[in-house]
């Protein structure tokens, strides 16, 4: 958004045409250059980029693995997945053009020596590529090699660049898995990278509406005056998923729905909506805002926990009329998991604007639908005239994904001479009224870490404090006394009873996705 | 004086109701003027399907030419796949003898990006004759669809004789100079209407707009920090454009001059002109008629190096180089198309004030 301290003088013809910072040419070593991130989600992100103009010509994907590849092997690799997942069809003559910029290089994640050759490399691809020195690298591997990486990066000198170039490096999720951990990784980080150069990637952060949340709040006046205590009855955030664990057993097992989805994205959504204006649109600004919001958390003891978190598991049930087993029965999952597929909490924000408004949260799998959206839902109007009767409250409901928009629910008289009134919704879909579809979240996010932009990025106090909310959780339900139930839910329903019972405690209920 | 509101002849392909999912660029069902709005509301309403009606402005295109409201419609039906709108195509023909407006209603539907739903525009088309022709603001706002902006695309030249209460409703008015035979006293009258307006009008020049992507590649090579000085070392450049279209060309030129503090120095000639940069360094800049793209070659020296934007042979992409000591990089960037709604959905992605345009403008106003 605005220009950062390491940005350089602009470019005066860039005057006009662009709204952001200018990606810089650069060279992006990706670490794990074989897996599923790289082939269905990165190298088509930079595919699409690029032929949308949005990349600068002299960027060059260096891919780093274990596997032995030669520089076209993995070219022709890339090429049969970004044809399958790219956005926009994949064009030969642009392609080819692109792939001339694509390299192999074979090395173990813990070898040295491999560090060493790729600074060679990548001096040799500045002086024939015009890279400029510049380097992003971006650790799409296992968090277990996340240490080595940045360690032999370091000692490779990788870290550190000559006058007018950069280093930055993006880290996937998870960011740890738990407080503990996630200091140590932060530890690991800055050993080698600085904060400034440290972009921890948050795929939701880069989803057009995750972004649209600050517009609507901070470029409409009407919602300035009613966004508090004051106004708003509750806040809901629901992240809903048809899907079982699939082929993710493996991390899910050990991760489960609160370190999956709540320790990141459900919190950093609930960030851009509770958090206080920023002083400008600067990276800092903003984070400093939002990890206020994550520090005003209200933390709860264990008896608290249990009355406001439900974990649950689903079991077997049926996903758009056909049957799916259970998660105990999935493939790599131990038969007596005690792994939540499903949370539902209750949570309060104490401070000035948003004391005592509830906000509820649910995430799981194999729901009804999947839906990801934040509903705000207004305070009842005084009980005279119209309103005695009234049940429905006004709301403005933000969807994420899929069908990104905003509705906002009001009350309007059913045409008749009786005086019936009823709920009708004004909506907003970003897909009727914008033709152009929304770029990938990844196309936005990798163009911000070229640009230097780290306004999308968590900060690493942010983690931090969002783990310190987490963790009295996770160790309530893997305390030895006293651990709150696991419920159970069958698939193909919206979660069990007592997620229910969280919300009728408060004379509330889910809002209906 | 009376116009009439009469009922027009119906498009060749004219069915009543609203398309279901088939675009058939007809101009729809002929409706009396003072029923527009109530006619409209009926076509949504006995529409088949799941449809959604979208509008993000007011998109008025206004032309003289006969035969221009079968040609606007079909661009409409173009633009509105992405810019949901309601489009206001009007047809004037000055020299008829009798005094007549007709309406027609019709939509352009469209499936919209994300799942199957259909998203339509609605069109209002009007043929104006004889002296009607003066009606036009009166016509245009009584039919704007309330709290939308309004974009006029105007396809004719500026007259002194337009109603100056019409600029003061639109936003951002269209038009190109590309085919302009008076520059001079066509920027006049602009510049005029901007000011009855209070400068709030965005111009929009489709002739600047179709320099975006040309300008965007020529950006780019000087956006490490390690290039600008290659800025203040330019010393030549030279353009090949189509016939026809020197003064994008010279637009393009205006554009550089601006952003780097050139002044004219020398006129040689129409296809020879010498600038002064600002470390009184002279640069030569040569305009050469090619047949091919608008502006099809740009070629930029600074020093040892050549910077180089060109058409690539598939025609829809540009191939943008950098020489030094013989060495090329060859890339490929999105070069954007030339077509009317290729100029239009470019202009109306983009948005924003041209300050940029102004100040090109002004670089080589003397020059066009």
């Amino acid at each position: 958004m605005n220009r950062t301290a390491d940005q350089p003088e602009p470019n005066p013809l860039r005057e006009g045409l662009a709204a952001r910072p200018v990606p810089q040419p650069c060279n992006i070593v990706i670490f794990g250059a074989t897996g599923d991130l790289t082939h269905r989600k990165l190298v088509p992100a930079l595919y699409n980029l690029a032929a949308d103009g949005e990349l600068p010509p002299d960027v060059v994907i260096v891919g780093f693995a274990r596997r032995d590849k030669s520089d076209d092997q993995f070219r022709s690799d890339l090429e049969e997945s970004t044809r399958q997942f790219s956005r926009q069809p994949v064009r030969d003559e642009m392609w080819n053009t692109f792939a001339q910029s694509i390299f192999y290089h074979r090395s173990e994640f813990g070898d040295e020596g491999g560090y060493k050759r790729l600074a060679k490399r990548l001096d040799e691809i500045d002086k024939t590529h015009g890279t400029r020195g510049n380097r992003l690298f971006y650790l799409a591997a296992g968090p277990d090699q996340f240490e080595p990486i940045l360690k032999n990066l370091k000692a490779a000198g990788l870290n550190q660049t000559c006058k007018g170039s950069w280093a930055r490096v993006i880290i996937e999720k998870p960011f740890g898995t738990d407080l503990a951990s996630a200091r140590d990784l932060n530890r690991v980080v800055r050993n080698s990278f600085t904060e400034e150069q440290t972009f921890r990637i948050d795929h939701f952060l880069g989803k057009e509406t995750a972004q649209n949340i600050l517009v609507l709040r901070f470029a409409n006046a009407i919602f300035s005056p009613l966004w508090n205590r004051h106004y708003i009855d509750q806040v809901q955030i629901t992240a809903a998923e048809t899907l079982g664990v699939g082929t993710r057993a493996g991390y899910y097992e050990s991760a489960g729905a609160l370190r999956d989805m709540v320790q990141n994205h459900l919190i950093q959504l609930l960030c851009l909506v509770a958090m206080e204006p920023p002083t400008d649109l600067s990276a800092d600004s903003i984070r400093n805002e939002k990890v206020k919001v994550v520090r005003s958390l209200r933390r709860w003891s264990r008896s608290e926990i249990a009355a406001n978190v439900v974990r649950a598991q689903y079991t077997k049930g049926a996903i758009h009329g056909e049957p799916v087993t259970g998660y105990r029965e999935e493939q790599n999952v131990n038969p007596e998991s005690q792994t939540e597929t499903f949370v539902a909490l209750r949570l309060f924000i104490d401070n000035w604007r948003w004391a005592d408004v509830p906000v509820y949260m649910r995430v799981g799998k194999r729901l009804p639908k999947s839906a990801t959206e934040i509903s705000v839902h207004f305070k009842k109007a005084p009980p005279v005239l119209f309103n005695k009767d009234l049940r429905d409250l006004n709301v403005l409901v933000i969807r994420i994904q899929p069908d990104e928009g905003i509705s906002l629910r009001i009350h309007a008289k059913v045409p008749g001479t009786s005086f019936r009134i009823e709920p009708v919704k004004m909506d907003f879909h970003y897909g009727t009224s914008f033709g152009k579809p929304s770029p990938e979240a990844y196309e936005r996010l990798l163009l911000d870490a070229m640009g230097g932009d780290a306004t999308l990025f968590a900060r690493s106090d942010e983690v931090e404090q969002a783990w310190a909310f987490i963790d009295p959780i996770e160790e309530a339900w893997h305390g030895k006394k006293d651990a709150p139930e696991l419920y159970f839910y069958p698939a193909g329903s919206w979660g069990p009873e007592a997620a229910d019972d969280l919300l009728a405690r408060d004379g509330r209920a889910w809002r209906r996705l | 004086m009376i116009c009439s509101p009469g009922t027009g002849v119906p498009g060749d392909d004219y069915r009543p109701g609203m398309p279901a999912a088939v675009e058939t660029y007809s101009l729809g069902a002929p409706v009396p003027l003072g029923e527009i709005e109530q006619e409209l509301k009926k076509l949504w309403h006995d529409g088949k399907g799941a449809m959604t009606r979208a509008s993000l402005m007011n998109l008025a295109v206004y032309s003289e030419q006969p035969g221009s409201l079968q040609r606007n419609t079909r661009l409409m039906a173009q633009i509105t796949e992405n810019h949901a709108c309601r489009a206001l195509v009007i047809e004037a023909d000055c020299n008829a003898n009798e005094d007549h407006v007709s309406a027609w209603i019709s939509a352009h539907c469209h499936v919209s990006s994300v799942g199957s739903k259909q998203v339509c525009s609605e069109q209002i088309s009007f043929l104006l004759k004889g002296r009607c022709t003066t009606q036009l603001p009166n016509i245009v706002l009584s039919n704007l669809d309330s709290d939308l902006p309004l974009y006029l695309w105007w396809q004719e030249d500026f007259r002194e004789s337009i109603d100056s209460q019409l600029w003061t409703w639109v936003d951002r008015v269209i038009y190109d100079s590309h085919g302009w035979r008076d520059f001079r006293s066509q920027m006049r009258l602009l510049e005029l209407m901007r000011q009855e307006a209070n400068c709030r009008i965005v111009l929009c020049d489709l002739n600047w707009t179709r320099l975006d992507n040309l300008r965007f590649a020529l950006a780019q090579f000087f956006d490490h920090p390690a290039s600008h000085h290659r800025l203040s070392k330019i010393n030549r450049l030279r353009i090949d454009f189509a016939p026809g279209f020197r003064s994008t060309a010279i637009l393009f030129v205006g554009w550089l001059a601006a952003q780097l503090k050139w002044q004219v120095n020398e006129v040689k000639s129409a296809h020879e002109l010498r600038f002064i940069g600002a470390s009184e360094r002279h640069i030569d800049v040569e305009l050469r008629e090619r047949n091919g793209q608008p502006v099809h070659e740009i070629v930029l020296t600074s020093g040892d190096v050549e910077f180089r934007v060109t058409y690539a042979h598939c025609g829809d992409l540009l191939e943008v180089s950098r020489t030094q000591r013989e060495i090329r990089h060859p890339q490929l960037m999105p070069a954007g198309n030339n077509d009317p709604v290729g100029l239009i959905s470019e202009e109306l992605i983009r948005g924003g004030p041209h300050h940029i345009y102004l100040n090109a403008l002004n670089c080589i106003r003397d020059l066009l």
